[in-house]
């Protein structure tokens, strides 16, 4: 009789270890001679390397230990570590920016300024400060003034011009004095400031600048027929500004400068192609087609054997990058290298984004919102090496260590433990780089899939399309509601509620935009209101998360068809974010699917379902071949 | 580019009237601006000989330009930047308020907010020139239009000790002598010398 | 606007000589006249009390003319932890060029003055220094340092908080020759990372050097206790009960502090200097030297080993006053009369003029103290997180050859280049094996590579600074102790660096580091005023600059052969 059993005869004592992406759990338990069980505790620890490689046997003993620390367990009593079958994967994002906007011969400053000046509309030809002097009285002029002038000098040559008859309509400046030069004018006219490079403004030339009152936009330089009727143009010259009004549609300041050729174009950028190889045939796809071309092709390829990019892009370099991060994760010292056939892309996930960017030809650093893509690409290998670290594991622990089972099966075992769920079972697994689906058919049969595309492609779009560059900032906005400080006392959440503080908020956040992390409230240092970060974030996690949730469980369904589905259950990291859930679950109502968050074991939330999987798998077991020999 | 032709203007002065006992304001849209007890009067520029005329009408011109008054206080009793900056914070209709030391050290602050404490602060008075001043002004302006503004940029400079560090407790120790006692804050007006139209 | 843009010039014509002046770097510093009345003075004021003091009962109820009913907290401290009662009216009744004598007399040893400094009154202490110039400051210097054998201590910081640079950096520092390495962070978050990366980067270019990591206090305490860092030293103390309160702090509750460290047995010592008080504006009319003899006096009998002072942070106010710098070696010399080991400035950015930077360390470099600097940057000062010091690593060649011409141990000695290479590249893979082992955010093969040849954060790759701070905030969480690294560095193959830390862990539980001036050789052996006590008894006595220690000394980057003139030695 083994010293490992301790408990009620034929009682053992057995740790489910999952090693997943980013993190590894661990599940202990006695597993009776009948197969009864009972979960002692469990544990959670971050996964040390790429999962399935050795080198998560650092993570995995930890994981355990901590387990057993919680069961009250010693390790030498531990009869069987079981180990999930786990296959490498490895997951890279990439953006392409597939527009650009170019004004041409300045025709138009759309910068929108927080404070211009004046209001109405004022049409004159441009002249320098320094010349309105020598402006022909009664020509309607346009003034522009180059940084350097003060305001009260500015408003004073402009005031001395007007009383020597000059007809001062509009003015342009450099600086942010638009208000401050209004106040000072004798007559006041419209103002557009903070023009950076106002200096290339044309001189000489028939312009139009239009100031809307406060809370307002403005209605004549964003409509074709206003400038049509303000240049005088024909219809041809009329369609060839089109884009100069549809650009400051929405601003409550503009300038317009009539010039021979003036334009504003929105080009492609030819960012190459796409080349996906599966079901028999090869698919060729413009990146710049966006994304819904490039998942279509993607569908068309199901299921895909390899993907490609055009080298010297984004697209390509990323998904060669987690080609060869894969081949060097595989290289095992004094064995063959990897053939590169067992390395290749098995999902790809295009994202339409947007990319503030600035205008190219612009005079005051205008910013569009060029359209972006983003990719997320999987990668994975048939080669396991998780005999090794059960080896590893086996010989850390002094106990028996085997591979008990596959993730995908093993996670809709843990899944069944939620309260309340019953075969057929589909479990959503959202992750960080990958979500995964896998089915349980009444039958007992499973099937399993990995997308590409989870947690960090939602922060990369949170990041870049509030033009963060921080990813730290970009992850708070992901993980936790917002609120918006309006005093040291209090917040207006994003739903609309006041929450009141007894003692002051920290002066760093105070009338910011924050996120309300555990460790208090953060700043997102951003321009835009709540709202607009709120509708983004959420945008971010709908294109991704609600998208591969059905697209994986379309994968694993039967026939394609998520209606045949009853339960879905979801887990993993993303299944505790605050809203991905009901977003979800809001998505999946329409096919009549029960559909919520994994309460694995009644206790564990969405954690912990493959460790308690495979616990579950090993009780089942009809025969076991007589008890474990302690390995030492 | 054109010259302007205001790079030389005769350089502006400033003198400060009083008006009467300082008021707590009632009016939101206002940002009090506090002086210590030397500005514009014992002292004329700051430790980088920014003058102090061209400090003021840069902050206030800041205020303005974002559509909020600026109401100027001197207080007298003190020259403690915290200080002076929180009593013209409990003062403001808006609870805004930018308290600035003579050599030019400054600091954004709100009523709420502990003495000690604040919203924004310059404390290495020789970095600071007219373009801050002027940011400083819109920020302190924003803030009290309920808005965000992006803190104004901090700057450093290593060697700032070696060539002001001495000047700056000096013109500090200065200022200090310059309190008066007893007096409560009072109601300024600034009132610009020469080289300003409008 | 910069501070450093020349002077305007005046308008009128000057001549072409006037105007190479105005050109030279000497004239960007700042200079004022004197104010006594506000303390805006070095040493020499008419406003500082005369010395007196009366013993009633074993206690001292007069203090430099105050009766005690009158003390503020800094003169009741003082008068009860930091005079000897039995020999203070003795001591304070010989007159002051009795004991300026003593000091500089080789005849009188260290042990019979200390025997009198220890009985006197702060105005005292000043009374007899103000007697003495310069030169006979550095005579005093040279007696009175409690450490035989004079070191020095280097900053290794990063403008980006790169834990990789910082190790390679204090690698390359340990082994020139710095006994304390000194980091702070940009990112206060970073501190654990860069902390770790210090003290494995140390032990790496040369066992047994002391690493500190200077943050807000309570964290720096942590830090200590768990063994990550070996010592620390920016405890700030002040000379008048005003400056205290605005500190929120009392003499007391930084006895308190003190006492944390030496109950976990770490090394500690107390930070002041000439000028913070008149910079706060509460200098109460005092000079800056009177007020920082009553930091030192304060430190003493708050029972710490040590001081670092030398005006510090503030040394652009006695800079900039005439008499200034001998007030700041006077300061030095206090702190080593009264028997505490003195890191002695000379760390923070002080001039433009490279002539008077080097002056500036000469009254420290010359005699010797317990640490030149208490901060020489060991990374180009751009990356010195503590605002730049007096000297950084542009300097190693000047350094190294002021040593060889006086004949004088400035603590640093030139490195080949191979060596500086290997210790750089093994710093930088030693850390990518903690952090591997500790599973905190990887150090790619680049970054060492990186690390081995690169001269500031520029050189090195961005990191992934998110994953940094959460692996820093986990390695707070996790509880990772100095023990931990040694294991890291055990199971990765860094035997020796693992051998290295676990020495100086171990002066923990021994406690030889808490002995006045102590700092550990190569060979581990804790060198302090205990068993390398100064016996400097003029001409001929004393630590000396010879045999092996001098010949590293005598070799600098370029020095040609006499054996083969066309050749170089080293």
């Amino acid at each position: 009789m083994s010293t490992r059993d301790d408990g009620p005869t034929g009682t053992r004592l057995v740790v489910g270890v999952d090693i997943g992406n980013s993190t590894t759990e661990a599940c202990l338990a006695e597993v009776g001679p009948d197969g009864s069980v009972s979960y002692l505790g469990t544990d959670l620890t971050r996964t040390t390397g790429v999962k399935g490689t050795p080198a998560n046997t650092a993570g995995a003993l930890t994981a355990i230990r901590g387990a057993l620390a919680r069961g009250g367990r010693g390790a030498d009593r531990v009869a069987t570590v079981l180990l999930n079958e786990a296959t490498p994967v490895i997951s890279g994002l990439a953006m392409e920016t597939i527009t650009e906007t170019i004004i041409t011969e300045s025709t138009m400053i759309g910068h929108n300024p927080t404070t211009p000046g004046g209001e109405g509309l004022g049409v004159g030809t441009t002249v320098s400060i320094a010349g309105l002097g020598t402006a022909e009285p009664g020509q309607p002029v346009v003034c522009v003034v180059p940084p350097g002038w003060d305001f009260d000098d500015a408003a004073a040559a402009i005031n001395t011009a007007v009383a020597g008859g000059a007809e001062v309509v509009a003015a342009i400046l450099a600086g942010d004095d638009a208000v401050l030069v209004t106040n000072r004018l004798t007559r006041p006219v419209p103002v557009v400031d903070e023009v950076a490079a106002v200096e290339k403004v044309p001189l000489g030339m028939l312009a139009a600048v239009e100031v809307a009152p406060p809370g307002r936009t403005i209605r004549t330089l964003s409509n074709s027929y206003g400038l049509a009727t303000v240049f005088e143009l024909d219809p041809a010259q009329t369609r060839q500004v089109s884009p100069v009004a549809r650009a400051l549609t929405g601003n409550r300041s503009a300038v317009v400068v009539r010039t021979p050729s003036g334009d504003v174009t929105d080009r492609r950028i030819p960012v190459g192609e796409l080349v996906l190889r599966g079901a028999g045939k090869t698919l060729r796809v413009d990146v710049d087609a966006g994304a819904e071309a490039i998942m279509e092709a993607v569908a068309r390829a199901q299921p895909l054997d390899d993907a490609h990019g055009e080298p010297g892009t984004h697209v390509g370099g990323m998904l060669a990058q987690v080609r060869d991060t894969m081949a060097d994760v595989m290289d095992t010292p004094g064995q063959p290298a990897v053939p590169v056939s067992e390395i290749a892309i098995r999902d790809v996930l295009a994202v339409d984004t947007f990319v503030p960017a600035e205008v190219r030809g612009g005079l005051a650093g205008e910013v569009a919102l060029e359209n972006a893509v983003a990719l997320a690409a999987m990668v994975r290998t048939s080669r396991s090496r998780m005999q090794l670290v059960a080896d590893l594991v086996s010989e850390g622990l002094g106990a028996a260590a085997v591979i008990g089972g596959v993730e995908g099966e093993m996670a809709v075992n843990g899944a069944l433990t939620t309260p309340g769920v019953d075969r057929p079972v589909a479990v959503l697994d959202l992750g960080g780089g990958s979500t995964d689906a896998a089915l349980l058919t009444r039958e007992g049969e499973c099937t399993a899939v990995h997308v590409a595309g989870a947690g960090e492609l939602v922060t990369k779009l949170i990041d870049s399309e509030l033009a963060l560059g921080d990813r730290e900032v970009a992850e708070g906005v992901k993980r936790f509601p917002l609120a918006k400080v309006e005093s040291f006392f209090h917040v207006r959440h994003e739903d609309g509620t006041v929450q009141f503080f007894d003692q002051p908020l920290p002066p760093h956040v105070y009338a910011r935009v924050v996120v309300l992390s555990p460790e208090g409230p953060a700043p997102v240092p951003t321009r835009h209101g709540l709202d607009h970060v709120r509708r983004l974030r959420r945008e971010a996690k709908r294109r991704v998360f609600v998208v591969n949730a059905l697209r994986a469980l379309r994968q694993v369904a039967p026939g394609g068809n998520i209606r045949a589905l009853e339960f879905v259950v979801l887990l993993g990291g993303s299944a505790l974010d605050f809203e991905i859930p009901d977003m979800i679950a809001d998505a999946l109502a329409p096919y009549g699917i029960v559909c919520g968050t994994g309460n694995v074991l009644g206790t564990e939330g969405p954690r912990n379902a493959v460790a308690s999987g495979l616990v579950r798998a090993y009780a089942a077991e009809p025969v076991r071949s007589g008890p474990a020999a302690p390995v030492r | 580019m054109t010259t302007p032709t205001t790079t030389a203007p005769p350089e502006r002065t400033v003198t400060l009237r009083e008006i009467g006992p300082a008021r707590r304001g009632t009016r939101p849209d206002e940002v009090v601006v506090a002086l210590s007890p030397a500005f514009a009067g014992h002292f004329s520029k700051t430790i980088v000989d920014v003058p102090h005329a061209e400090v003021l009408r840069q902050l206030m011109a800041g205020i303005e330009e974002q559509g909020v008054t600026a109401r100027l206080i001197r207080v007298r009793d003190t020259a403690d930047l915290a200080a002076i900056s929180h009593i013209a914070a409990k003062m403001s209709g808006s609870g805004i308020s930018v308290g600035i030391l003579s050599r030019g050290t400054t600091m954004i602050h709100q009523k709420d907010l502990a003495r000690l404490s604040n919203l924004e602060l310059f404390p290495q008075s020789p970095l600071l020139d007219a373009p801050v001043f002027r940011m400083i002004g819109s920020n302190a302006a924003q803030y009290a239009k309920g808005e965000s503004p992006q803190p104004v940029p901090t700057r450093n400079d290593q060697m700032a000790r070696p060539r002001w560090q001495a000047k700056a407790a000096l013109l500090h120790l200065k200022e200090f002598e310059c309190i008066e006692a007893d007096r409560g804050p009072v109601e300024v007006e600034a009132v610009f010398g020469p080289g300003t139209a409008g | 606007m910069t501070s450093t843009a020349p002077r305007q010039s005046t308008g009128h014509q000057q001549s072409l000589r006037t105007e190479i002046l105005e050109a030279r770097s000497v004239n960007l510093d700042g200079f004022v006249e004197e104010w006594p009345e506000k303390g805006l003075v070095a040493m020499e004021s008419a406003f500082d009390p005369a010395p007196s003091v009366r013993v009633e009962d074993g206690r001292i109820v007069e203090l430099d003319g105050k009766l005690r009913d009158d003390f503020d907290f800094m003169d009741t401290f003082i008068a009860n932890h930091a005079i000897d009662v039995t020999s203070a009216e003795e001591s304070n009744a010989l007159p002051s060029a009795q004991v300026a004598r003593m000091l500089i007399d080789p005849s009188v040893s260290r042990d019979e003055v200390l025997a009198v400094t220890r009985g006197l009154t702060p105005a005292k202490v000043l009374d007899v220094v103000k007697l003495m110039n310069v030169v006979e400051i550095m005579q005093g210097m040279q007696k009175m340092r409690a450490r035989r054998t004079p070191a020095n201590q280097g900053h290794s910081t990063s403008a980006r908080d790169n834990p990789i640079q910082v190790a390679a950096d204090a690698a390359e520092g340990a082994l020139r020759g710095f006994a304390e390495l000194e980091t702070t962070l940009g990112v206060l978050r970073y501190a654990p990372l860069v902390a770790i990366a210090l003290q494995v980067g140390a032990q790496v270019g040369r066992g047994g050097v002391l690493t500190q990591c200077a943050l807000e206090e309570a964290t720096e305490l942590e830090l200590g206790m768990r063994g990550i860092t070996a010592y620390a030293e920016t405890i700030s103390i002040y000379g008048t009960e005003s400056v205290f309160i605005d500190g929120d702090d009392t003499p007391w509750s930084k006895a308190f502090l003190a006492g944390a460290y030496a109950s976990r047995g770490i090394k500690m010592r107390f930070t002041s200097g000439t000028g913070s008080e008149v910079q706060m504006g509460n200098a109460e009319g005092k000079s800056m030297l009177y007020l920082e003899i009553r930091c030192i006096l304060m430190a003493k009998g708050a029972g710490v080993q040590g001081l670092q002072n030398g005006s510090i942070s503030c040394i652009g106010v006695p800079g900039a006053v005439p008499g200034g710098l001998r007030a700041v070696a006077a300061e030095n010399l206090v702190a080593s009369m009264v028997d505490l080991e003195c890191a002695s400035g000379n760390d923070q950015s002080f001039s433009h003029s490279a002539m008077r930077r080097t002056a500036r360390a000469m009254p420290q470099l010359l005699p010797g103290t317990d640490f030149v600097c208490s901060g020489y940057s060991s990374v180009p000062n751009a990356d010195n997180m503590f605002a730049g010091s007096n000297f950084d690593t542009e300097d190693f060649d000047d350094w190294n050859t002021i040593q060889r011409d006086f004949q004088v141990d400035g603590g640093l000695r030139h490195v080949r280049e191979d060596e500086i290479l290997q210790a750089r590249e093994k710093a930088a893979r030693a850390l990518q094996a903690v952090f591997a082992h500790l599973d905190l955010p990887p150090i790619t093969d680049d970054e060492v590579v990186a690390a081995t040849y690169a001269n500031s954060s520029n050189d090195y790759p961005f990191r992934d600074v998110l994953s940094d701070l959460k692996g820093a905030q986990s390695v707070m969480e996790r509880g990772i102790t100095g023990l931990e690294l040694v294991k890291a560095l055990e199971s990765s193959g860094f035997h020796d660096v693992a051998e290295n830390l676990l020495t100086v862990l171990r002066q923990r539980v021994s406690g030889d580091l808490l002995q006045t001036s102590a700092i550990l050789t190569a060979d581990f052996v804790p060198l302090s005023a205990i068993n390398d006590p100064n016996d400097y008894a003029g001409p001929g006595t004393g630590y000396r600059l010879e045999g092996e220690r001098w010949e590293q000394l005598k070799k600098l980057r370029h020095v040609t052969s006499s054996t083969n003139p066309e050749t170089e030695v080293g």
